[in-house]
């Protein structure tokens, strides 16, 4: 690819506007599906709530052990009389009431450090994969109806808090094309299965787009007009989170950026060969294998050239056919004998065998003969 | 497409798990395809369209017959104007839409090796689009016949 690929910037209204940007950088980097769930899974556990059993629980009761000899096992027991609970068995797990095997502790190991260059490789390739609309699709967004992908909106029509409104971010959306995921996302909600529902997650429902802005320009009215719609989250393009751009570590979140924003890409993740702006110590990564189509490599002169050419290529094995007498048929015998059509058309088999006439013995080999 | 994504990466990114998958334990674990551009419905590279630069899909149409649907190369960024929509009513003979479906796929060089999968699939769609026929009375035998017969 010669040109340097652009995306057409569209208007509020969702037509296609004049002015275009190129590209950004980071919409090249090699697609890394491993690091992405490998990053996803440990950003995942970062905001978890420690819980733990209560630290009395099992070891409220005196029990001590009987000791040997009374014909019981040696497990502490409940001391006292006069209620069933003496005589039982206490603190052990495998006893009734008793303690928990090893009683889960809030000073449990719950965060996952990532290592910085891991999880800034693990964003740009989830970027770079919100570009392909077959990802988008694949990941379950329905993104027929949007108009091109990156979805890039023009910042006029954020500007002066002019999203404010959900009934203006919902129509900007509708009109951009992105109508038909928010009604995915609405359609979808259902009960939790099982007990998430007392803890407050009670519904489950799909993900929608993802507004990315850029605050210093759009502002953060749009961040009020937006959360109330289904389904949508919005981000800040300078502190894109991985949990957003790929949900469940699966690549191809739907995006709708700002033209603000995805101006701000180039600044914030700056390129292969210039350090990014905002980020200390971070090159973009660049592909190890260049050329991502198996079917180019194959078919490129550099392969072709070191092939040896196919042998047979031509003469294909025929299957189940019918065996035909070489006897009957005269094509199966001129396959066999190719020697057959000169013999039948010099009618050799016809012709009689000429023989000379036998001469009489002479009388000189006669007695040649006589003499031995 | 950017010149880092292609059709054999978008397979191997998907091929485990992806909205258009369908897999079930039954019958070894089979694996189908929900994709509109799939002919098969078999969840392969070869007939998924969306990991295919060009792909064929044929669906019902609204009133009978079949809709066509081909993917448009070069516009595979553009998901609002990326497929090319043909239909075929239900007042064409099945034959003529065959050849309508072969003459302007596979004969001209576009996914000639989905032809015979385009045909059948548009050939099970108008079928299904028949009436169903009903059965014939069956014929009594026997004691059965004997006493239809004196009534």
């Amino acid at each position: 690819m010669t040109t340097r690929p652009t995306v057409t910037v569209i208007g509020a209204d969702g037509a296609p506007s004049d002015s275009t940007h190129p590209l950004p950088e980071v919409f090249k980097v090699p697609i890394r599906p491993d690091i992405v769930q490998s990053v996803h899974t440990g950003i995942a556990k970062n905001k978890r709530q420690p819980y733990a059993v209560s630290e009395k629980a099992g070891h409220q009761t005196s029990a001590e052990s009987w000791g040997t000899g009374r014909a019981v096992a040696r497990i502490p027991r409940v001391s006292g009389g006069g209620t069933h609970r003496a005589g039982q068995a206490a603190f052990g797990n495998m006893c009734r009431s008793g303690r928990m095997f090893a009683p889960t502790k809030v000073w449990r190991k719950w965060h996952q450090k990532i290592n910085l260059g891991q999880k800034r490789f693990a964003t740009a390739s989830a970027l770079a994969a919100s570009s392909s609309p077959a990802l988008l699709l694949a990941r379950g967004h329905s993104v027929t109806s949007v108009p091109e992908v990156p979805l890039v909106v023009s910042s006029t029509a954020f500007s002066g808090a002019a999203i404010a409104k959900t009934s203006a971010a919902l129509a900007l959306l509708k009109a951009v094309g992105a109508g038909a995921d928010v009604d995915r996302v609405r359609a979808s909600r259902k009960l939790r299965a099982g007990k998430g529902k007392l803890r407050g997650r009670r519904h489950r429902q799909r993900r929608g787009p993802l507004v990315v802005y850029n605050p210093v320009e759009d502002g953060r009215d749009l961040v009020k007009a937006f959360r109330n719609i289904p389904g949508v989250e919005t981000s800040s393009v300078y502190s894109l989170n991985l949990l957003q751009l790929a949900p469940g570590g699966h690549l191809g979140r739907f995006i709708v950026w700002t033209s603000a924003a995805f101006k701000a890409l180039d600044t914030i993740y700056g390129t292969t060969t210039e350090p990014s702006a905002l980020k200390k110590n971070f090159l973009l990564p660049s592909a190890l294998v260049t050329q991502p189509d198996i079917g180019k490599l194959i078919n490129s002169s550099e392969i072709q050239t070191v092939l040896r050419p196919v042998r047979g290529a031509a003469i294909t094995k025929r299957q189940n056919v019918q065996k035909k007498n070489p006897l009957v048929n005269k094509q199966v015998l001129l396959r066999l004998n190719p020697y057959a059509a000169a013999f039948s058309k010099e009618k050799l088999g016809q012709a009689s065998v000429k023989q000379d006439e036998v001469k009489a013995p002479t009388k000189q080999s006669l007695t040649l003969l006589h003499e031995n | 497409m950017a010149s880092n994504i292609s059709y054999d990466l978008i397979w191997e990114i998907t091929r485990q798990n992806s909205s258009y998958l369908v897999k079930r334990k039954q019958a070894g674990g089979v694996q189908f395809s929900r994709d509109p551009l799939n002919l098969t419905n078999k969840h392969s590279k070869k007939y998924e369209g969306y990991a295919n630069d060009k792909a064929i899909g044929i669906l019902p149409g609204e009133n009978g017959g079949v809709t066509l649907l081909t993917k448009k190369t070069g516009s595979a960024n553009k998901p609002s104007s990326a497929l090319h929509t043909t239909k075929f009513g239900s007042n064409k003979s099945s034959r003529k839409t065959y050849r309508s479906i072969v003459s302007s796929t596979a004969k001209k060089g576009y996914r000639p090796d989905l032809r015979a999968e385009a045909v059948s699939r548009a050939s099970a769609i108008r079928k299904s689009q028949k009436p169903v026929k009903q059965d014939k009375p069956a014929k009594l035998r026997g004691a059965k016949a004997r006493k239809a017969n004196e009534q």
